[in-house]
């Protein structure tokens, strides 16, 4: 049982269908990718989830209870489109924000220094939001998510904005959160982040849900996976890229016979990036 | 609805608005200001005195100088043996204030036609005043033209002096002195009073709810809190803020006016000359320190009459219903400007939105400000009946006088229709917050509307 089950998902605004049928898994504890292309309708997905959007039948449950309003403040949200009170000091915004998660005046201090000290920004407390740079004020978004200590964690894009520097720190931060037991759903573009930090994805195109499992899984089960053969003779290096369907022990065996070094053999992984293309124009990559 | 989240979201919306350079000014800018208009007004009405101006007269008719005597402004000088024309050319060498040059008798129309030369502007009190007297004589000479014996006498008979009493009748019977002035003014004012809240306050919601769609922190907000909470939330901390300013604004002009009677009050007792004062109140020169100066008033008739009127005014009755009636026109308008707030991502493109409420809150002012003249007209009580514009008729009707029963229905109305409106605009406030890269119509709220 997962921490958020959604089952027989629909939802239409008018005429157009923005999902169909959807039904995912989110197990609790893990990194948990969602893609598909623009208008897909993961956001859609997402917003249900959080309860900001009804659907029109389906459900969804939270620890295998159909989630409830009281049950959003478990929930921290940074969404694609986001922004702050570019007038508001950053500290009252951050104490605003993590009040309505249902945290005491006290408790939202106390945890805001923690994460401000974290980031090295204690400084910023009592500056405007309009005076800080993108990527600062992206910080301090990601602080006002967090704070609360969610369990289920849902980023939008969390990289966006952000220099490599700082995605690092982010990157480093989501995989923490996950150690310390939270559940973290990641709406991405970005498919190394995927291949990296993913442990389940789900993958929705037109409104409908095309594939969920394992990353390790489906990065086997889909696209053309072959084997990468290195081996050295009389002229040199070689690369030799072949089918997987053929038998390993017999191919080395025979490269062995002629008398060559064999440097590596392994399973070439198919790049996530591959896959989403694949399953979505229904085409190879490459 | 959560409570707590909305007492959450009240107290930010209201102390960011009350803590904003703009709130303060406007609230301690505004009451100096009519104050100081106030003041100033009286100060120079009662401090300024016209200088005497010398006007030389040359008069050709010989029916008009008679009638010219000096007054307390106006000095006469007699040059009509002297030509107007080089008199004329030399007004400030000659140290007159202007020449007044009367032609010869127009025997056939029976008038004369006077020209008046100043080098500077003379002011509307002085040729008023020299026109009444050319009337006058103008007059004596036209009824001496018809040689009817007596007819001096009876002109002076038929000539009318009727001065209008008014008072108002309650049950018992007993009288009060009504003065349509007093009423019309402050139906006036309270009209104005209530158009300018609802307008400003309900623009302020409006533009609560862009700032937060512009900025995109919205999506952030109805992840924590349900978005009829925001919105309510919202609406409600800035009516706050609205009766704060008005609180502030009746304290304050009220310090104001009385710090400054104050100084005038000092003021007015050094120039006044004390054994003058003193003989006007019946007390001793030494005695005038203890004077209570409120007193004053009552000595001064037209004084106490005013003051009369206020008291028979029921100034707690109105007060309460016209917090009433502004705050469900308030909630009414605000909840409508607030859905048109969530439909747009900047301000400029509300202008076409905001049409079908800036109408009836205009038409509501204009009615208001005829409403003074005629508040039982129908169209001033229908106005008063109608949602849209009753907040600001009523109130504009209320010092006059309206039946316990119209306000009720007129009350109950606006309840009805704020309860529907609120809830249609939360329905559509809900979608349109989170739309984004559209323009939208009112064609799309309606949508909106029955989407959900």
């Amino acid at each position: 049982m997962g921490l958020i089950e959604c089952k027989e998902v629909c939802k239409s605004f008018g005429e157009k269908v923005a999902l169909d049928h959807v039904s995912i898994d989110i197990p609790e504890g893990r990194i948990f990718g969602l893609l598909g292309p623009n208008g897909a309708g993961k956001t859609t997905l997402i917003r249900i989830i959080n309860r900001i959007t009804i659907p029109n039948s389906g459900e969804v449950l939270f620890k295998g209870v159909p989630i409830t309003q009281r049950d959003v403040e478990k929930i921290g949200y940074m969404p694609e489109e986001r922004g702050l009170y570019r007038k508001m000091k950053v500290g009252e915004q951050a104490m605003y924000l993590a009040q309505l998660k249902g945290m005491s005046a006290r408790d939202a201090r106390t945890g805001l220094k923690e994460w401000f000290v974290r980031f090295g920004i204690q400084d910023w407390w009592d500056k405007k939001v309009e005076e800080l740079s993108k990527g600062m004020a992206q910080k301090l978004q990601f602080i006002t998510t967090v704070v609360h200590k969610p369990s289920l964690l849902i980023l939008d894009e969390p990289f966006s904005g952000f220099d490599p520097v700082n995605a690092d720190i982010i990157r480093k931060e989501i995989l923490r959160l996950r150690d310390e037991g939270a559940t973290i759903v990641l709406s991405t573009h970005n498919m190394e982040s995927v291949e990296e930090l993913c442990d389940e994805i789900a993958l929705i195109n037109k409104s409908r849900l095309v594939i969920t499992g394992g990353v390790e899984h489906i990065r086997r089960e889909y696209g053309n996976n072959n084997v990468e053969l290195v081996y050295t003779d009389a002229d040199g290096r070689h690369t030799e890229v072949l089918p997987r369907e053929v038998d390993g022990n017999s191919t080395l065996e025979a490269y062995i016979a002629k008398g060559v070094t064999i440097n590596s053999y392994k399973e070439l992984m198919p790049r996530m990036n591959d896959i989403f293309i694949k399953l979505v124009t229904g085409e190879d990559a490459k | 609805m959560n409570l707590k989240t909305i007492g959450i979201i009240i107290r930010r919306e209201y102390l960011n608005k009350v803590k904003k350079k703009s709130f303060l000014i406007t609230t301690f800018l505004v009451p100096i200001l009519v104050a100081g208009l106030t003041i100033g007004g009286m100060a120079v009405m009662m401090t300024t005195k016209e200088k005497t101006k010398t006007i030389a007269v040359v008069d050709r008719s010989g029916i008009v100088l008679p009638y010219l005597e000096d007054t307390e402004t106006i000095k006469y000088v007699d040059c009509s043996g002297q030509e107007a024309d080089s008199i004329k050319l030399r007004l400030s060498n000659l140290g007159y204030d202007g020449l007044l040059s009367i032609p010869a008798l127009d025997t056939v129309a029976k008038t004369v036609n006077p020209d008046l030369f100043s080098t500077k502007p003379l002011g509307m009190d002085l040729t008023s005043n020299i026109n009444n007297r050319l009337d006058k004589a103008v007059e004596d000479y036209r009824i001496a033209s018809y040689d009817i014996e007596g007819l001096d006498e009876i002109m002076k008979a038929v000539k009318s002096d009727v001065k209008l009493h008014s008072y108002t009748v309650d049950e018992s019977g007993k009288e009060k002195i009504s003065e349509a002035g007093v009423y019309s003014i402050i139906s006036m004012v309270l009209g104005i009073i209530i158009f300018m809240f609802v307008t400003m306050f309900g623009s302020m919601v409006m533009s609560a709810v862009i700032e937060e769609k512009q900025s995109r922190v919205v999506e952030v907000l109805v992840s924590s809190v349900k978005s009829t909470e925001l919105m309510f939330g919202k609406i409600i901390g800035i009516a706050l803020v609205a009766l704060t300013q008005f609180l502030l604004w009746i304290l304050l002009s009220g310090v104001i006016i009385g710090v400054a009677g104050g100084i005038m009050k000092d003021k007015l007792i050094e120039q006044a000359d004390p054994a003058e004062l003193a003989q006007s109140l019946g007390v001793s020169p030494d005695q005038l320190d203890t004077v209570d100066f409120t007193q004053l008033a009552g000595t001064d008739n037209d004084m106490a009459m005013a003051l009369d009127m206020f008291h028979s005014i029921p100034i707690g009755k109105i007060i309460i219903i016209f917090l009433v009636f502004f705050l469900f026109g308030y909630l009414l308008y605000a909840s409508l400007f607030a859905a048109i707030g969530s439909a747009v991502e900047n301000a400029e493109d509300t202008q076409q939105l905001q049409i079908p409420l800036t109408v009836p809150l205009m038409l509501g002012y204009i009615i208001a400000l005829y409403a003074f003249k005629a508040p039982d007209s129908s169209i001033a009580f229908w106005a008063s009946m109608f949602p849209f514009t009753s907040p600001i008729v009523m109130i504009a009707r209320l010092p006059f006088g309206v039946p316990g029963w119209e306000i009720a229905v007129s009350l109950g109305l606006l309840i009805l229709t704020f309860v529907v409106c609120a809830w249609a605009s939360a329905k559509i406030y809900k979608v349109g917050i989170l739309m984004f890269g559209k323009k939208s119509s009112w064609k799309d709220l309606w949508k909106w509307l029955k989407q959900n």
